[in-house]
């Protein structure tokens, strides 16, 4: 496939009119601007619509995704992205609306802000939402944020944040961008937090204590109440990452669980589409206590039914980012809530069973480090397999039309395999995935350079990772123009893969 | 006649599958499988109750009706430009709407060619040599580009030059009492980094090689904030007039205004940062028969590797959006893009022009692209505004003392301009 920038046509297809006769013309019109700061080139190409289209959409066929077939991804929940949501999102009433616009002109979105505010408070247990952050990583943050002007307005000096070692990374990078130090809690043998290396370490420079519940092994903390009352009674507040809320809708809630706060990835539990990467919502929940440190601005209801935008500064931490949120994604999130309503706990219990039906057919192929019942998700280990083995697996997944766990992930499992299947997959599938991974087991046993070479069947082999941080190439340049090809365009895209990467072969960077 | 309960939306496990599934994990419930869970919530959640799709649309339609989308005079850091209709098309492929991030390159090679023409875009536009895969929208990567100077140099105070819009502030307020920095009036040896937007919130356009000297003099990082980046298609790049970080919004670039998101954040360096760009970085590489590909790259900055050393802790960026404006900028090419930047300027110019006879002040001291702000006769902004208003137009961001910032884009019609000049006139009559 060629890169956008070796098409370059003499025109681009006409979406904007061309400037009016009434108004000035030609080159002459930005007289106002500084001479030395009107540009001299812009090295962008045209390329005609219809050559546009057969790029991306050809681009799109090199990808996978949910859409298309199983998607295990662990620890990121890719379950089906309803298609109606799509479309309410896109509402000319929604997706035009300017987010400075009067506050007569934004009631629908305030009142889907409410409401949907009053939802994740049913679902959680927590008494008020932010739903501002526009990530899991960005709602971390702003705990974090308000973990550190809680105390300083008690005038505590609490430096440190407990986080166990199957946690996901953002937990300890989040914390150190708040300056917190972190306490790494070792897991013990049955994947909990270890408690009695969680109660040395709890002092009372313990400002918080970041868990994910279940963890990323996919187990339920079992002593969760324990270690809150501990928490609380140290003086230390409690945050509970909620990227694995998938497997409590309903069933449990975390403010029960003794959280003061936690954030919800909506492109997680909530079914909004991940996008190849975002964009997401991390929307943060907390107790009343903890309120008033909420971004502002918050969405509050007036006596006369109408909605507003509350500025009342009290003790809020700051706006986190610009305007009120991913909005939308709260659309997709609400949307999806609403439709599932009071049912809404079959979406776990599904998650749950479906995890455990998949472990059964793998625990003896592979190894489960922590002999249990699984939540949503499970972390299998093929070290039997040897080094590398995981990744070898993942690769050769894909020939089976699989896309792969996540690999060596969570750290403290070695040759991780983290496998979360979701509700939306049918038993259908899930048997053909556990018989694709057997398979690749018993390849492994017979002929393991198989899976390295692996996978066979993709747009492009095993990619060279190394080479490619050893000599960076991250962008298209000017100077890579001597390698297009003069007699392009549209004859291209109709060229085996083969044929058309050697065109771009080599281009320098 | 048999009535037909349908519960399971989206899940499509039968009750059989879900018995020879419970028998062959060797539990007789699914309440079996969540022993180690507490406590539990034994009530029904206090929802409401479920909906059919077609009672969705019914719900959602009201909703999205109690909204009122009006003729938008008005930017502040949303931009209300024209988005040709394959974005969308494109965009809703279910290959890139329903991915994540390429883990697994091998699988999404899709995915990760566009990051990297994304890259190359933002590289191009803003003259840096580097850029990331995206940063969640303008603000917070603004506060990013803070901690990177800040890492960078070991320094713990910011300098905002005048004219950075007034959300971005205090994001970053927000981010630097979270970080231990500061922001201060003087450019001196503490300083970090130097930071000015431009076009600036008012819609100043500046040559800032004289901030860039400032900052440099004193070993600081300069960093341009670009929030109106259709600007780029006629205004030199930052990177030649001194920048080592620009960041900035690419909301204008085939996003819609969305009531404030989800957005386009970018972040570009000059290569000496490399190392401490957060975020996700593709890269382009090869394969076991040296056929070319796209990997993610250079990943020892992040979070999932490093922990509590890495850059930052952006894991999900917004990389749809980011395609988003790929496709726009593929789309719009090298002259489409400069016909907006153009029909951009020449409406703001005309309005601007307009009132200024019909008796507003105008208050930019410097040229301005398509944003300005002006002053209305004494105590007359407000009736002005909800007279527009009442016509079907939001008339620019009122600020205190009369002031106005009004912005135009190929989306504000000349029609559009006359309508708002008559409204405006006929309240100053009365």
């Amino acid at each position: 496939m060629k890169i956008i920038f070796e098409y370059d046509e003499e025109q681009t297809t006409k979406h904007v009119p061309d400037i009016d006769d009434k108004e000035k013309k030609g080159e002459d019109i930005l007289t106002e601007l500084p001479k030395d700061l009107i540009r001299k080139e812009l090295p962008l190409p045209n390329v005609s619509e219809i050559n546009v289209v057969r790029h991306y959409t050809n681009i799109s066929r090199m990808n996978y995704g949910v859409d298309l077939g199983f998607y295990p991804l662990g620890s990121c929940t890719m379950k089906y992205n309803p298609k109606i949501n799509e479309d309410l999102a896109r509402l000319d009433g929604f997706i035009d609306l300017h987010p400075l616009s009067n506050e007569s002109c934004i009631q629908g979105s305030l009142q889907l802000m409410w409401e949907f505010e009053q939802d994740l408070k049913k679902i959680t247990g927590m008494d008020a939402f932010s739903l501002q952050p526009a990530a899991g990583a960005q709602g971390e943050l702003l705990g974090i944020m308000i973990t550190k002007a809680y105390y300083k307005q008690k005038n505590e000096k609490r430096t440190k944040i407990i986080i166990p070692d199957s946690a996901h990374g953002t937990n300890p990078a989040t914390a150190a961008m708040c300056k917190f130090e972190t306490i790494t809690i070792p897991s013990d043998s049955r994947g909990n937090m270890d408690i009695y290396k969680f109660k040395e370490s709890l002092k009372h420079d313990v400002a918080l204590v970041m868990l994910t519940n279940p963890n990323t092994l996919g187990l339920f903390e079992e002593k969760i109440l324990e270690i809150s009352d501990l928490a609380h009674s140290n003086g230390a507040l409690m945050y509970c990452d909620g990227a694995n809320m998938n497997a409590l809708l309903g069933i449990t809630r975390p403010s029960d669980q003794g959280f003061d706060m936690i954030h919800l990835n909506l492109h997680k539990s909530f079914s909004t589409p991940h996008g190849g990467g975002g964009p997401g919502a991390g929307t943060v929940g907390v107790k009343s206590f903890l309120e008033d440190y909420l971004p502002l601005p918050r969405v509050i209801i007036k006596q006369d039914n109408k909605f507003t935008l509350d500025y009342t500064k009290r003790k809020s931490v700051g706006m986190i980012r610009y305007s009120y949120g991913n909005f939308g994604m709260l659309v997709r999130a609400y949307c999806y809530i609403r439709s599932w309503g009071t049912n809404i706990r079959r979406v776990s219990e599904h998650a749950i069973l479906n995890a455990n039906y998949l472990l059964s057919f793998l625990k003896d192929d592979f190894e489960l480090p922590y002999n249990r019942r699984c939540a949503h998700e499970f972390v299998l280990s093929s070290r039997k397999f040897g080094e590398k083995s995981a990744l070898n697996i993942a690769k050769r997944l894909m020939d089976y039309g699989f896309h792969p766990p996540t690999i060596y992930f969570p750290l403290i499992v070695r040759e991780a395999l983290m496998i979360e299947p979701t509700e939306t997959e049918s038993k259908e599938t899930l048997d053909r995935f556990a018989s694709a991974l057997r398979s690749i087991a018993s390849e492994l046993k017979v002929n393991p350079n198989i899976a390295k070479g692996a996978p066979y069947t993709k747009s492009v082999g095993r990619l060279d990772e190394v080479a490619a941080a050893r000599k960076p190439n991250l962008r298209w340049t000017t100077s890579s123009k001597s390698y297009q090809k003069k007699d392009s365009g549209e004859k291209d895209l109709f060229i085996e893969k083969s044929v058309s990467n050697s065109m771009i072969n080599e281009k320098g960077t | 006649m048999l009535i037909i309960i349908i519960i399971m939306n989206y899940i499509p496990t039968t009750k059989n599958d879900r018995e020879e599934m419970l028998k062959r994990i060797g539990v007789r419930s699914i309440n079996d499988l969540i022993v180690d869970l507490k406590p539990r919530f034994n009530e029904k959640l206090d929802l409401p109750e479920p909906m059919s799709e077609l009672e969705l649309v019914e719900h959602m339609t009201n909703l999205s009706q109690k909204n009122k989308i009006m003729k938008y005079f008005i930017g502040a850091g949303s931009y209300n430009h024209y988005i040709p209709s394959a974005v969308n098309h494109l965009l809703m492929r279910g290959e890139f709407l329903t991915g994540y991030t390429p883990y697994q390159a091998e699988m999404n090679q899709g995915t990760l060619h566009a990051i990297y023409e994304f890259q190359s875009f933002i590289c191009l536009l803003t003259g840096m040599d580097v850029a990331n895969a995206s940063m969640y929208e303008g603000s917070s990567a603004l506060a990013e580009a803070v901690l990177v100077s800040s890492s960078y140099n070991q320094r713990n105070c910011v300098f905002v030059k005048n004219g950075l819009n007034p959300q971005y502030i205090e994001v970053l307020k927000t981010y630097c009492e979270g970080a231990d920095l500061k922001l201060t009036n003087e450019i001196n040896e503490n300083t970090a980094c130097v930071i000015a937007q431009n076009p600036d919130f008012y819609g100043n356009v500046e040559n800032l090689q004289y901030i860039s000297e400032q900052a440099h003099r004193v070993g600081a990082l300069f960093v341009t904030c670009v929030v109106e980046p259709t600007s780029l298609a006629i205004l030199e790049p930052p990177g030649n007039y001194g920048a080592d970080i620009v960041v900035g919004e690419g909301q204008s670039f085939g996003i819609p205004v969305n009531f404030g998101g989800p957005y386009l954040g970018f972040m570009g360096v000059k290569d000496f940062l490399l190392k401490k760009i957060p975020g996700r970085i593709c890269g382009m590489t090869t394969d076991s028969k040296g056929n070319k590909g796209f990997v993610l790259t250079l990943q020892a900055r992040e979070q999932h590797i490093r922990r509590e050393r890495a850059t930052s802790n952006i894991t999900t960026n917004v990389a749809l959006m980011a395609l988003a404006s790929t496709i726009y900028l593929a789309l719009m090419g090298r002259d489409g893009l400069i016909n907006v930047a153009k029909l951009s300027y020449c409406r703001a110019h005309l309005l601007h022009d307009k009132l200024r006879s019909s008796g507003f002040k105008a208050l930019n001291k410097k040229p301005f692209y398509n944003e300005f702000i002006m002053k209305a006769p004494k105590g007359s902004s407000e009736n002005i505004s909800s007279n527009l208003l009442k016509n079907g137009i939001i008339g620019g961001l009122n600020l205190a003392e009369d002031k106005i910032l009004i912005c135009c884009t190929e989306m504000n019609t000349v029609q559009d301009i006359e309508s708002f000049i008559s409204v405006t006139k006929e309240t100053m009559i009365k």
